[in-house]
């Protein structure tokens, strides 16, 4: 059947490796709701954070040469992962109005760099381009009853000029995504600060302080989970959760979804494509308990 | 004139260190219709100006150039010391050879040769200037000041005192501004309402002072010395020379529910109500919007049970024009607030405070109506949310100013001070409250004013924190605030009861708009521009306009209110004379060439020009042609410039002028 709507599509390394069920069930959802998504091919990684802290150039030459690929599949390129979107976007904001420094790149990758070329964010092209009124009509399975907290964390809006996705410290297109669900979010303190992203490894200290504090603001709030939209996020969130649990002595059990976990569930997507066991808080008894299984 | 005599100044080494002097005086002692030439150090001083008089009388000049600092330096000077001699003041020019040559070159030669062009071209000039008398215009002494907060009640009282008729025009319906709505005062703590009231008294009971409250400007007509301004005064509904202030009507209003913006809507007041017990004019108004009888047709209550009488449903505005030779514009500002702005706005909120939604969240004029004693609470501090009294209260200065990143990168000046201020008031009335305060720098340059601050600190115990807050959010029946200590590199969490934000000054809402009617120049943030920021201060460029207060930028009492006296004072020298002089640098129109198609009137910046008719001797239209108003000419020349038939010139400017002045390059 043909697609609806067709996209470019740069998974990152993530989602081909700790974020495997990010990858699936954003397939899942996307051939459900019959957006075609066309993989960059011989995409590479986006330089994330170590690029950037060590060397613009670098940094910036990494997501051009990516999107200079991406020029070669038809469509706005749509990016999964909250880390390598604002590494795209933050290039071509970067050479949009610097001459010298886009000749320095297009030097270093051997050619022009594409700053036409419409770098979207999932939300983007669901709440967007897709629209609310449609994704509402495809649901199948209504979340009924799950209370949500979305979680936004840093870089899906922020720094304000950059991403251009919603406000920047106000921002409520997940919250509008999630309710065509019928899933009802909760108003919540937490949903804009850091998780401690990186310093997962080097100082999980402050891992454990940041994103026990989300977790405890999100429970506080009376959700029964987390969403969010970023590889990096979700496991500070869910993969450390057991360990800030043990150092703060607080019980959350708050499963982590990626916001197209939830949404593949509510369109009908079968539950083995969700990758619902690779994640370590289970969701399973929260799911049974409301029926979504 | 053909006896023409060049001046060359060194200005020290300003122009020296550049330019060889001494070769531009050889060179222009060359130039056609130059009978001397010379040089000097500093022709500005009192020995320049001597050997400029005695090269006058003794080479018999007519006329004059002097090859020194800009005109807007110095051309007074030189064409008064010109005019001692006998000569017309308007055949001596200056040529600059100083901002536009030695000051933005560094090539000796070069410098030297664009320096001898510039004398060429003013002696070309002044060969063809001719002997222009100062025009004159009749002045009424008349002022009117807009606006009726401290600036323009200042301004008034000065102007009134002088002996000159004020018409004051004030938008509320009573004057006082923000300054009335303020506690107490920086760096003194003395109470706003005691210094204030009895001033807005004298307004009412100057003989000199014509008053209109609930009133706006309309229209502005005419030039310095000759303003029409049309004044709407809005219905009141209340005849006010009628009613005796009793205030049974707004005893019996049953319509009581409305939000009172005097008290930042913290409590509620009548539909027919003065703002605040101490009003100037302590005469009601009728606020049609919410007044049940303007709405449905029914109550009248207050027209019932008013003994004199004097609420009248049917009054109407009513346009009243004044005749006015100065305007003092005084209109004050407004606070930024933090809630979400239209996109397209440059100016946005702050989401990260929550857009405004958070109720223990509020401004410092909100603060300033909690601890005034005439406030909703009586003064006494009790948080919005439950009206309990807050244990731990944080300030936050710099909201919206110095945010570049929410379009205001100006600092707001008053707010170190008054939450310096703030902080001492809370103590005073919560003995066991501790205050917190978010700032990024104190700005304590005033007298008394550093002291004022530390005494907060090192008294009142005011714990200031340096660093900014990132977020605020609510927590139960708190207010967490999360910021950084920059001092000590760490992040602080205060769980406050209240918070207090110090947001931006901002212009007037439509001060741009007033602008407009008055011809007067804002900045990007619509602050009114003075005509020069450190010699004149309270002057628009536009002559005739003045500015007091905050409506040209943020300042303090202290600040708006001798402010207010130099541009009461520049009124009064104003109306010293009983004519104006001005500059006779103004065009001109050739009535017989006019093909009268106002191309010219269009484009006049000024609203100059005028349509003439010009009549035979029995009174029949011949013709009507363009007249410039000479009292009104700003001498842009963009009418000359404009006009297809060049029948109209600039004096000092003409075409034979420009065009001999590129000839003689």
């Amino acid at each position: 059947m043909k697609n609806i709507l067709n996209y470019s599509y740069y998974p990152g390394c993530s989602l081909h490796a700790s974020a495997q069920e990010y990858e699936a069930s954003t397939r899942g959802l996307f051939k459900a709701l019959k957006i075609g998504l066309h993989e960059v091919p011989d995409w590479f990684c986006c330089g994330a954070t170590p690029a950037h802290n060590v060397d613009e150039l670098l940094s910036l030459a990494l997501c051009a040469k990516n999107l200079s690929l991406a020029e070669n599949v038809a469509g706005d390129l749509a990016v999964a992962c909250a880390a390598c979107f604002s590494r795209l976007k933050t290039t071509q904001h970067r050479l949009i109005d610097n001459d010298a420094k886009r000749q320095q790149v297009e030097k270093a990758i051997d050619g022009p760099v594409p700053l036409g070329k419409k770098v979207k964010h999932l939300l983007e092209i669901l709440a967007r381009d897709y629209g609310l009124e449609r994704l509402q009509s495809a649901v199948q399975k209504p979340l009924a009853g799950l209370k949500v907290a979305c979680y936004y964390g840093c870089l899906l809006t922020r720094p304000p000029e950059v991403p251009e996705l919603d406000d920047c410290e106000a921002p409520t297109i997940m919250e509008e995504v999630l309710k065509a669900t019928g899933a009802e979010p909760v108003s919540w303190s937490h949903r804009m600060e850091c998780c401690g992203a990186n310093f997962t490894l080097s100082r999980p200290g402050v891992v454990l302080k940041l994103s026990g504090d989300i977790l405890a603001s999100a429970k506080a709030a009376g959700a029964d989970c987390i969403m969010v939209a970023c590889p990096l996020c979700h496991g500070n969130l869910d993969i450390r959760q057991g360990g800030i649990e043990q150092a703060s002595g607080t019980r959350f059990d708050l499963p982590v979804f990626y916001i197209t976990q939830l949404l593949a569930l509510a369109c009908g997507v079968s539950t083995e494509r969700l990758g619902l066991e690779s994640m370590i808080v289970s969701p399973m008894p929260l799911l049974r308990e409301k029926s979504l299984l | 004139m053909s006896r023409i005599g060049v001046f060359v100044c060194h200005c020290g080494e300003n122009i020296s260190r550049t330019v060889d002097v001494e070769r531009v005086a050889q060179a222009a002692a060359r130039l056609p219709g130059v009978a001397y030439a010379t040089d000097y150090k500093y022709m500005c001083s009192d020995p320049g100006q001597s050997l400029l008089k005695k090269a006058i009388a003794e080479h018999n000049l007519d006329g004059v150039v002097v090859a020194a600092c800009s005109p807007r330096m110095h051309e007074k000077t030189f064409r008064k010391a010109a005019e001692a001699t006998g000569l017309n003041p308007f055949v001596c020019e200056m040529a600059n050879i100083r901002e536009h040559c030695s000051w933005v070159h560094e090539d000796r030669e070069e410098a030297t040769a664009k320096a001898i062009d510039i004398v060429k071209l003013m002696a070309a000039r002044v060969r063809r200037n001719r002997r222009l008398a100062a025009i004159t215009v009749p002045v009424t002494k008349r002022a009117l000041v807009i606006g009726g907060g401290i600036a323009g009640i200042q301004a008034a009282l000065d102007i009134a005192d002088a002996g000159h008729e004020v018409v004051l025009v004030e938008r509320e319906p009573s004057i006082g501004g923000h300054m009335a709505q303020l506690s107490e005062t920086f760096p003194t703590l003395d109470c706003s309402q005691c210094i204030m009231t009895p001033k807005m008294v004298d307004v009412a009971n100057h003989p000199k002072i014509t008053l209109h409250t609930y009133s706006e400007i309309e229209e502005v007509g005419g030039y310095i010395g000759n303003f029409q301004v049309t004044v709407r005064k809005k219905a009141r509904s209340v005849d006010m020379a009628k009613c005796t202030g009793c205030g049974v009507c707004m005893a019996k209003c049953p319509q009581k529910k409305i939000p009172n913006a005097f008290d930042k809507d913290m409590g509620t007041r009548p539909a027919i109500y003065v703002p605040f017990p101490q009003a100037v004019p302590n005469t009601p108004v009728i606020d049609r919007e919410n007044c049940t009888y303007f709405k449905s047709g029914k109550c009248g209550v207050c027209a019932k049970v008013c003994g004199p009488c004097a609420v009248d449903y049917t009054q109407q505005d009513e346009l009243v024009t004044e005749q006015i030779g100065a305007i003092v514009v005084a209109t004050g500002f407004d606070l930024y607030s933090i809630e979400p702005k239209p996109a397209d706005s440059p100016i946005q909120g702050y989401g990260e405070f929550g857009y405004g939604t958070i109720p223990d969240v509020i401004d410092g004029m909100t603060f300033e109506r909690l601890a005034s004693a005439s406030g909703p609470t009586g003064g006494k501090i009790l948080r919005p949310s439950d009206g309990k009294e807050p244990k731990e209260v944080v300030f936050i200065q710099c909201v919206g100013s110095r945010a570049r990143e929410k379009g205001i990168s100006y600092c707001s000046k008053i707010c170190c001070m008054y939450t310096a201020k703030h902080t001492m008031l809370y103590k005073h009335k919560v003995h066991d409250g501790q205050a917190y305060v978010f700032f990024m720098d104190a700005r304590t340059p005033g007298k008394n004013y550093d002291e004022f601050w530390r005494r907060a600190i090192e008294e009142e115990e005011a714990v200031y924190i340096r660093g900014m807050v990132s977020r605020l959010y609510q927590k139960g029946d708190k207010v967490v605030v999360m910021g950084s200590d920059i001092s000590v590199g760490i992040q602080v969490e205060i769980e406050a009861d209240l918070v207090v934000l110090a947001t931006a000054v901002q212009a007037r809402k439509g001060a741009d708009t007033l602008a407009q009617k008055l011809g007067i120049s804002y900045d990007k943030y619509n602050f009114y521009s003075e005509a020069h920021a450190k010699l004149k201060p309270v002057e628009c460029a536009t002559a005739g306009i003045y500015l007091a207060g905050a409506c040209q930028g943020p300042k303090d009492i202290p600040d708006t209110v001798s402010q207010a006296s130099a541009a009461a004072a520049k009124v009064m020298t104003l109306f010293a004379k009983d004519q104006l002089e001005r500059e006779p640098i103004v065009a001109r129109v050739n009535e017989r060439f006019c093909a009268a198609c106002f191309a010219c009137k269009k484009v006049c910046p000024y609203g100059a020009v005028e349509e003439k008719e010009i009549r035979d001797r029995q009174g029949n239209l011949i013709r009507v042609v363009a007249s410039v108003n000479p009292g009104v000419c700003g001498g842009c020349g963009t009418c000359q410039a404009t006009c297809p038939s060049k029948s109209v010139e600039l004096d000092g400017y003409t075409d034979e002028q420009v065009m001999a002045m590129i000839e003689a390059l």
